[in-house]
Formats: C-alpha cells, sequence, structure tokens
C-alpha cells in the first residue's frame, strides 16, 4: 500500500525527495499518512479535494483484494509541528 | 523517467548542454528551469548560473500506459494497460485482464480515480493539460454509448414536445458526452444548470 501511495504522490508533486508515506497498520484498518513539502500540499489535495478522494478510492480497491480497509490522511504543517 | 540537473551561464547554454549530456536533440528533451540564476554585473561578479532539470521526452501515451501499468502492479491486481492517442490529442488508456471488477470500482469510481491521478502527473510534467480517459474492459465505452441514447431519445421528446428538458445529475465527464452527441443537432441546444454534484443538464429546442 505504501509503494502504491508514495509512488503516485511522488508523480504528483514539485519536490518527490520531500515525500514521506508513513504506514500505521492496525487490526482492521491500515492508515496511510501522506506528507509532502508545505508547497506540494495543495497539488495532493486538489481543487475540492478531488485529488485526495481519488487517491483514498485507489487505495480503498488496493486494499480490497486483500479486505484491508485503509484510511488515507494528508498532514498538513499543524499536523507535524503540534 | 531519469532526470538530470545541469547547471549554464543562460539558460540555452544549460538547455544546450544538458542535450549533449544525454545525447539527444533539443526537440527530443524536455526541461524544466530550478533556478533562473542571475546575469553578472558588468559581466565579471555576481553571476549566478542557471540549473535546469532535463530529462528524455517520452511520448505521452507511453508515459500514460507506464504509470498505468506501475499502478496495476503496485496494487497487486492481474491486468495489463494500453495506451493511444485518440483524434483529438487526449491519450486513451485501455485496461486488460482480471481484476476489472476492482479497477472498475463502483459506477466506475475507482477508474475516474485512476484518469484523474495520471491526467493531473501528465499536465503537470508537461506543463499544459493533457486529456485522459481510463476504461477496462470497455465499461466507460457501453456507459458513454447509454448517456448517449439518453441524449439523443430526450432531444426527440424535445422536438416533438417543444419544451425543454432537464436530464439527471451528471458529472462533468457525461455532460460532456451529452454536449457532443447533440453538438450537430439542428432542432436543440444544450447547457448546464446547478452547482456541483445537483449540475444538471438541459436540452431546449432552438428558436
Amino acid at each position: 500500500m505504501k509503494d502504491l501511495i508514495e509512488y503516485i504522490v511522488k508523480s504528483l508533486v514539485d519536490k518527490p525527495d520531500e515525500v514521506n508515506i508513513n504506514e500505521v497498520l492496525g487490526e482492521t484498518v491500515t492508515v496511510v499518512e501522506i506528507s509532502v513539502a508545505d508547497e506540494d500540499v495543495g497539488k495532493v489535495i486538489g481543487k475540492e479535494g478531488r485529488i485526495a478522494n481519488a487517491l483514498r478510492t485507489i487505495a480503498k480497491a488496493a486494499g480490497a483484494k486483500d479486505k484491508i480497509r485503509v484510511s488515507v490522511e494528508i498532514l498538513t504543517k499543524e499536523d507535524n509541528h503540534g | 523517467m531519469d532526470k538530470i540537473t545541469f547547471k549554464g551561464g543562460s539558460l540555452d547554454e544549460a538547455i544546450d548542454g544538458a542535450a549533449k549530456v544525454l545525447g539527444i536533440s533539443k526537440d527530443e528533451m524536455g526541461h524544466r528551469v530550478l533556478d533562473e540564476g542571475k546575469s553578472a554585473m558588468l559581466g565579471i561578479i555576481g553571476g549566478k548560473e542557471t540549473e535546469i532539470e532535463a530529462w528524455k521526452k517520452v511520448p505521452l501515451d507511453e508515459e500514460a500506459r507506464d504509470m498505468m501499468q506501475e499502478m496495476l502492479n503496485k496494487m497487486h491486481l492481474l491486468a495489463v494497460a494500453e495506451a493511444k492517442i485518440g483524434e483529438q490529442g487526449e491519450v486513451l488508456v485501455e485496461v486488460k485482464g482480471e481484476d476489472l471488477g476492482q479497477i472498475i470500482g463502483k459506477d466506475g469510481a475507482t477508474l475516474t480515480s485512476l484518469q484523474i491521478v495520471i491526467s493531473t502527473a501528465l499536465s503537470r510534467r508537461h506543463a499544459c493539460r493533457v486529456r485522459v480517459y481510463v476504461d477496462a474492459g470497455g465499461y466507460k465505452e457501453k456507459q458513454a454509448q447509454a448517456i448517449e441514447r439518453i441524449a439523443n431519445s430526450a432531444a426527440k421528446d424535445v422536438e416533438s414536445t417543444g419544451e425543454e428538458k432537464f436530464l439527471p445529475p451528471m458529472s462533468p465527464a457525461e455532460r460532456r458526452i451529452v454536449h457532443m452527441a447533440l453538438r450537430d443537432n439542428p432542432n436543440v441546444t444544450t447547457h448546464s444548470e446547478g452547482e456541483g454534484k445537483e449540475r444538471r443538464l438541459v436540452i431546449s429546442p432552438k428558436k
């Protein structure tokens, strides 16, 4: 899952080197946390959350085969420092 | 896509130099300016070189196909992606194989999402809008044909009654299909009303 999200996010941002994906495996749900350079946050979220929603839908489809529920979270500056 | 960074006294010099390093002509190369540099004062002091990132251009269809295949592989789905350039320069990606249900998703939601990320990635990389259509096992094609049938039969109603008709709420892509289907119909015009998910297409008689 991490691989997939990392690949997509890196193809969307200007600073792929600053992309960090953290996968937290829970019992019933896998949480994928995405952090990117400040100026790239908008690119990963998209207009009206279009890109973020697309990422969630793709993650859901990828998890379905293994019956894993996936939650995709995009970390913003406040999350990192707060 | 393998990228190199290259510095030169001016943008032209940086482009020429990068093309030489990659061993390709300038036309075959894409580039992005990383640092615009500064021209030196009096031609001697304080100058800073222009830095660019450069890569060998890959045809859009190959780039879209490779990205799709990479995603399918990482999703552990058994499927193969193919791509070609359509009549209006759009990129048509078709997925074949097993696991198609999962690739399509509920009401085609996964297909649409894959389409969004591919077109966004390609548009960003090429700094222009790249239109991408993703289909699997002819799903979207069949859906488009069904929408065209609805559009044509609604247009017939409008022609015979002379009254405008609202179609159910549709996505931008679906509304586009209706606009295109009725574009050459001399008796009706089409426009959309409403916002967001409630946006609907209206077919009116041409006066």
